[in-house]
């Protein structure tokens, strides 16, 4: 019995600390953000204390008032990002997955330098390589200078303040996060069992299909999944790379908050992001629970 | 680097081969050269007659049991067992069938919807070796398959596969480098060292009367007495002698510990007298260490009896002369 309350203290000395602090400053302000959401603006900024679903009404089509009007032009906005969230996985899928199946059959010292190199852009503040990004991809950058020097364009492209430049802006960013789990379940792979596949007459597509892709599913998911989420809220990039032609819904909160000064509104638009992030998770989870029976 | 080299090996239909060796020897070289994950510099693989030396490994009609059995974790035992079919676009009836049929060979009845990592050691093997059946290969290859298996079962599963492939009628190669397991299980024994066949023979053959020193000295416990002969007599160091038919002037003497023995043979013998170093008990047996002024250790196995020998005692064995077994070659 002495031993179990030993034990008991000692859980509470090791969790004790971070769990108050998650709780004040993760579980406290979001649900700051969930009663925010169902209030009236106030007319100078901050909330009035009156309940309001109006908010959701602007976003989803019920609200029909004076000052608060159902917009279309809000879930076009966010299922553009969605759009371009699950673009941005699909891409960074693309490009990671063979760069990890290439890294991880590389010699133990010039694997653990490639991983370095996957890892290098964090050592980089992200506003100074988005920047850069510009001076690549605008009229007179790199690019353009490029494709007019071979003769393939006689005017400049517009690569700026487009999907492609939001699309190529966060792949960019988010690769480390597609390639750390990806490479950790392909670096799993049991080449014995690809032989295997070989040995019982299965071409390399069919192993492919039948067993490296669902041998590294878990990775994939994993990968897909902290890609897509930071994605979805993402501000910095559609502002820098999309200009103000390419709002997404990140950018939608940033200018509710603190341009339109309407914090119920900018909190709904915020709990519509954290729902759709939630009904990701419980779908994987499910799928992934009848993976396993 | 050479891993083979002039090796020929030509199985008959329905036969148990064991490629045995020590580690490094080739052998797992030479399966994976029959399965087509190894390309040869020179040769050719024939199968059934047709030569199969330019062919992928996933269309030659040769299955594997692989070492460590690498099984499919993400597919079901069922699934796993049926791989082959299915690549090969059987329906879905056809995979059934084949699947219990072959569960029900290896003794896992029923166990199709069971997860890969549910199962015992022992039953991971028999999933492997139910894959590897599934698909009627012509030919089977196994490399270790019972090395991460435990005393007792690896002796059920080498019963077992010897039923399997005498009812199924096809060809094992079987890699080892376990001389018991190869000595039990085997029609044949090919025996490898530096990328070479030593020699190729059936168990008993290749025991009694190996071919060379190295076959002589891997297969079982031995004692090689270096003879020098003359005139169809063969001479041992301390002046016993006896006939031989050997043509050369040096030669060596396999004398296997089970051959000599406490009771004095009628006929023509050979005898060595010495003190005990070491006895061990085995059961059966005495593994007995003799200390010879002549040949120094000579090892011998009596079978236990009435009186235990003990150490420091002195004691004389003697072999019967004949079935001694001289090799054509001098031990450096």
């Amino acid at each position: 019995m002495k031993l179990a309350r030993r034990k008991v203290l000692q859980l509470i000395g090791l969790l004790g600390a971070p769990s108050v602090f998650l709780l004040v400053f993760f579980c406290g302000p979001l649900l700051t953000m969930l009663v925010y959401s169902f209030l009236t603006p106030g007319i100078y900024g901050g909330v009035d204390w009156v309940f309001s679903h109006l908010n959701y009404g602007r976003i989803l089509g019920w609200a029909d008032t004076r000052y608060e009007k159902f917009d279309p032009v809000f879930l076009g906005i966010f299922l553009r990002s969605l759009r371009l969230a699950g673009l941005t996985v699909v891409t960074s899928l693309l490009v990671s997955y063979p760069a990890a199946f290439w890294i991880s059959r590389m010699s133990p010292g010039r694997r653990d330098f490639a991983i370095f190199l996957v890892t290098l852009p964090f050592f980089v503040s992200l506003i100074v390589r988005l920047f850069a990004w510009v001076l690549i991809l605008r009229p007179t950058g790199f690019l353009n200078q490029g494709l007019m020097g071979i003769g393939i364009t006689s005017d400049p492209i517009e690569f700026l303040y487009s999907d492609f430049a939001v699309i190529l802006g966060m792949t960019y960013v988010f690769i480390p996060f597609m390639f750390l789990p990806l490479y950790g379940s392909i670096e799993k792979l049991d080449i014995a069992q690809l032989e295997a596949s070989s040995d019982l007459g299965a071409t390399r597509v069919q192993t492919f299909w039948k067993v490296v892709l669902p041998a590294t599913m878990p990775g994939i998911i994993g990968g897909s999944i902290i890609t897509f989420i930071p994605s979805l809220g993402n501000f910095i990039v559609p502002s820098v790379l999309g200009g103000a032609k390419v709002l997404m819904i990140g950018n939608l909160i940033e200018q509710q908050f603190l341009s339109a000064r309407n914090w119920p509104f900018g909190s709904a638009l915020a709990m519509m992001v954290m729902a759709a992030v939630l009904l990701l998770l419980v779908v994987q989870l499910r799928l992934a629970r009848r993976g396993d029976a | 680097m050479t891993a083979l080299d002039g090796v020929s090996l030509k199985l008959a239909s329905a036969e148990f081969v064991t490629l045995l060796g020590p580690s490094g020897c080739g052998k797992t070289t030479l399966l994976r050269c029959i399965s087509g994950f190894e390309t040869l510099d020179a040769g050719d693989v024939l199968i059934d007659g047709a030569a199969v030396t330019q062919m992928p490994a996933h269309r030659r009609p040769v299955n594997t049991v692989f070492q460590r059995y690498a099984l499919f974790n993400h597919m079901s035992v069922a699934r796993n067992v049926g791989y082959a079919l299915e690549i090969a676009g059987n329906d879905k009836a056809t995979i059934r069938t084949r699947v219990s049929e072959m569960l029900e060979l290896v003794g896992l009845e029923g166990m199709e919807k069971r997860s890969v990592s549910q199962l015992s050691g022992g039953q991971q093997q028999r999933v492997a070796l139910a894959r590897a059946l599934a698909g009627k290969p012509k030919l089977l290859l196994l490399d270790e398959p019972l090395s991460a298996l435990d005393k007792n079962l690896r002796q059920k599963m080498q019963q077992e596969l010897k039923a399997i492939q005498r009812e199924l009628g096809i060809g094992f190669v079987f890699v080892t480098h376990d001389q018991e397991e190869a000595l039990t299980m085997s029609d044949r024994i090919a025996v490898l060292a530096h990328g070479r066949i030593q020699q190729i023979d059936v168990p008993s053959v290749l025991y009694e009367s190996p071919a060379n020193l190295f076959t002589a000295d891997f297969l079982g416990e031995s004692n090689l007495l270096p003879v020098a002969i003359d005139g169809g007599q063969a001479s041992l160091a301390d002046g016993q002698s006896f006939a031989t038919t050997c043509a050369s002037r040096q030669a060596t003497l396999l004398l296997r510990p089970e051959a000599l023995g406490l009771a004095k043979p009628e006929g023509p013998k050979l005898s060595f007298s010495g003190r005990i170093a070491e006895t061990y008990y085995s059961g059966k047996d005495h593994q007995i260490t003799l200390e010879t002024a002549a040949f120094g250790t000579v090892r011998a196995l009596i079978r236990s009896g009435a009186t235990a020998p003990e150490v420091g005692a002195d004691l004389t064995l003697h072999a019967p002369a004949s079935g001694l077994h001289l090799i054509d070659e001098v031990a450096e």
